[in-house]
């Protein structure tokens, strides 16, 4: 893909702006798509990866892989949405390489989740959860997505999404209850 | 229905069961240890958002792109291989001339007498030259019009039209070096042309950009 200098993109552009001129290559666009996610996208990998620079590298491997991808991009989701998805695909493939060279998880060496305050309890709590009910919680709970947002990023009906963040909830308070006995 | 204690978890499901279930937390300490708990994970949860700054994670991203993006280098940066292919091409047609210009009496080896248009005539390489020095004029007074742009470029895209603008030049001084070597070279010519066009297209655009920011 041609690369352009910044053109002509107004200050605050729709996302439909936004995703044309990011097919146009536009370094400018990608700037702004990086600028409007990447706070969200950093907290999102690291609440997967669990160490701030496996996080940067996730979403840097995300972006490069928006940038390359991006001209296929039809826009039968919103922008956002390609780009988390994608996110939480680099997420995965790191856990993926992680298992395969038998790493563990950045060291984390929690007491009892009741002995805690209830924010480390909560991070030991989480690690308990499985994939999709972490991920619901961590996109809804923690990030602030809305369930439309959730649901089209993890291609599922929205009642599905309200399902598992209640199971997330419900297991949450449980182990929570549990270890605080 | 009598609210008990196991209906909680089936409340926080279903909203239309919440005051039965508020009406029963009233009374129960545990459910109500409970669903504060149930509060509590949510209004912990949005502590959970970790924020740091990563000032150069958007350059790594960025370098990233360029590197990986070499794109076809614009024919103004593409003039020595240009002007090799030109020379080799030049060679081949020219020896099978000079042979036969060679083996030619004199009055009839005049440049373009054997209507060989890659060689000029005297006249038409007068025209050629005029031309030149007309065009050579009008996009020097673009370049006096664009000179405070390019002195502090304000912009990336104005840095690069002036790096841009200083290739032109110079491929434009080395081609006419060659075509004072060989004036009546057409390809020389041609390459000269296509150089001030790209120059003139160049300050064109960059001033027409300029104004409308």
């Amino acid at each position: 893909m041609p690369l352009r200098f910044p053109g002509a993109l107004p200050e605050h552009p729709t996302e439909a702006q936004l995703a044309d001129e990011c097919r146009r290559g536009n370094l400018r666009a990608f700037e702004m798509l990086y600028q409007q996610h990447a706070s969200r996208m950093k907290s999102l990998a690291f609440r997967m990866l669990g160490s701030r620079a496996d996080a940067e590298d996730a979403v840097q491997e995300a972006f490069l892989k928006v940038h390359k991808a991006v001209r296929g991009f039809e826009g039968q989701s919103s922008l956002a949405t390609w780009v988390y998805r994608i996110l939480l695909n680099c997420c995965y493939d790191a856990l993926r390489r992680r298992e395969r060279l038998a790493e563990t998880a950045p060291a984390r060496d929690f007491p009892a989740p009741g002995k805690l305050p209830l924010k480390l309890a909560l991070e030991r709590a989480l690690a308990m959860l499985n994939d999709r009910q972490r991920i619901v919680f961590l996109m809804f709970e923690v990030e602030g997505l809305k369930h439309s947002e959730i649901a089209a990023i993890l291609e599922v009906p929205e009642g599905t999404c309200r399902s598992w963040l209640f199971e997330a909830k419900s297991q949450l308070k449980r182990i929570l209850t549990e270890t605080a006995r | 229905m009598k609210f008990e204690c196991g209906d909680l978890e089936q409340a926080l499901r279903t909203p239309e069961l919440m005051p039965e279930a508020r009406e029963h937390l009233r009374f129960c300490a545990e459910c109500r240890r409970e669903y504060q708990l149930w509060l509590q994970i949510s209004s912990t949860a949005r502590s959970l958002h970790e924020e740091w700054e990563t000032p150069e994670l958007w350059g790594r991203i960025r370098s990233t792109i360029e590197a990986g993006i070499q794109p076809a280098p614009p024919v103004w940066k593409r003039w020595p291989v240009l002007a090799i292919a030109a020379a080799i091409l030049l060679a081949l047609i020219a020896t099978p001339l000079l042979w036969q210009r060679a083996h030619t009496p004199a009055s009839h080896a005049q440049p373009g007498a054997n209507g060989d248009d890659d060689f000029l005539t005297e006249q038409a390489l007068a025209e050629v030259e005029k031309n030149e020095a007309a065009y050579r004029q009008s996009i020097d007074k673009l370049s006096r019009l664009a000179e405070a742009k390019l002195k502090k470029p304000a912009s990336p895209y104005v840095a690069n039209e002036q790096e841009k603008l200083l290739a032109i030049d110079s491929a434009i001084d080395e081609t006419r070096a060659n075509v004072k070597l060989n004036r009546f070279n057409v390809h020389l010519q041609t390459t000269l042309a296509d150089l001030y066009r790209e120059k003139q297209q160049t300050l064109e655009e960059l001033l027409s950009r300029e104004q409308k920011n």
